[in-house]
């Protein structure tokens, strides 16, 4: 860590907890908070039926946490934790009746944050993101296919 | 979940491979999970009270990659319906953002040091788990 990263390390935290919220910002948009309209047009039939399938969507799976249960606020994924050994894991799917490849990663990292001005701050991130891709039960009740990216 | 396109997912799971790679996904920036969750109005009550936070329209990129089984299972849990082959992978994330006023590279290239815990599966839930 540099000299200035020294100094401003209760800042850079600061900066750190606030600027990964892009990342946190998009889970919101897969778990349907901060969201912008969501076109489920990559989620089709088994016939490729587009059209019929196009405000079809998957359930979420049954289980989850509360990651602010003061708030009630129920979320449907299971967290990957490095102290668990993979064979005892929790679904790692956020979607149910699902048949198909699932993807999850929890990771770290660092970059670089530009503001307006052109100045560059160092910043840290941690990311909770995968991806579902097969096939589903969706909500209308019938066999679909799909492509999804947990942000 | 967030449809995407079938070509944004790529999975080689024989070789513990895969790959999601997203350009340009319209997202709002929350400024945090807590304020994610409760749509912009913060967390009110103590002992964690945090003020809201108006969410910022932004585009973020990312590529994220599956490689280099670690360890796998077979796991068939019918508490929670699922079943299915699993892989401990490495993992590298590659991502930008872009709203107003501010814009966010991650580190080039990316570290594979910096994954903390990655899965690969192949499963069925749900009605699909018989």
């Amino acid at each position: 860590m540099n000299k200035q990263g020294l100094f401003s390390w209760n800042l850079l935290q600061d900066k750190v907890l606030s600027r990964r919220k892009l990342i946190r910002g998009a889970a919101g948009t897969a778990l349907g908070a901060g969201l912008l309209p969501p076109k489920l047009v990559y989620a089709h039939d088994a016939n490729d039926d587009n059209e019929r399938a196009a405000c079809v969507g998957p359930n979420p799976i049954p289980g989850g946490g509360a990651p602010l249960k003061p708030l009630g606020i129920f979320v449907h994924h299971n967290p990957l934790n490095a102290a668990i050994p993979l064979a005892n894991i929790n679904d790692p799917s956020q979607i149910t009746d699902f048949d198909g490849f699932v993807g999850l990663t929890n990771i770290h990292g660092a970059g670089t944050g530009t503001d307006a001005t052109g100045a560059t701050t160092q910043l840290a991130f941690r990311a909770d993101m995968g991806f579902s891709k097969g096939k589903f039960i969706g909500t209308d009740g019938r066999l679909h296919k799909g492509t999804f990216a947990f942000v | 979940m967030i449809p995407v396109s079938p070509e944004s997912v790529q999975v080689d799971f024989d070789s513990g491979r895969a790959s999601l790679r997203v350009r340009d996904l319209d997202v709002f920036d929350d400024h945090d999970l807590a304020n994610s969750l409760t749509q912009g109005l913060g967390i009110p009550s103590s002992p964690i009270s945090q003020p809201g936070v108006f969410p910022v329209r932004a585009k973020v990129s990312f590529d994220v990659e599956w490689n280099a089984a670690l360890a796998t299972a077979q796991i068939e849990n019918s508490a929670q319906h699922f079943k299915g082959s699993f892989l401990s992978t490495g993992a590298t994330i590659n991502w930008s953002v872009e709203q107003p006023g501010f814009q966010f590279q991650s580190e080039e290239p990316p570290l594979p040091g910096r994954n903390l815990i990655s899965v690969l599966g192949r499963e069925q839930n749900g009605v699909f788990f018989t």
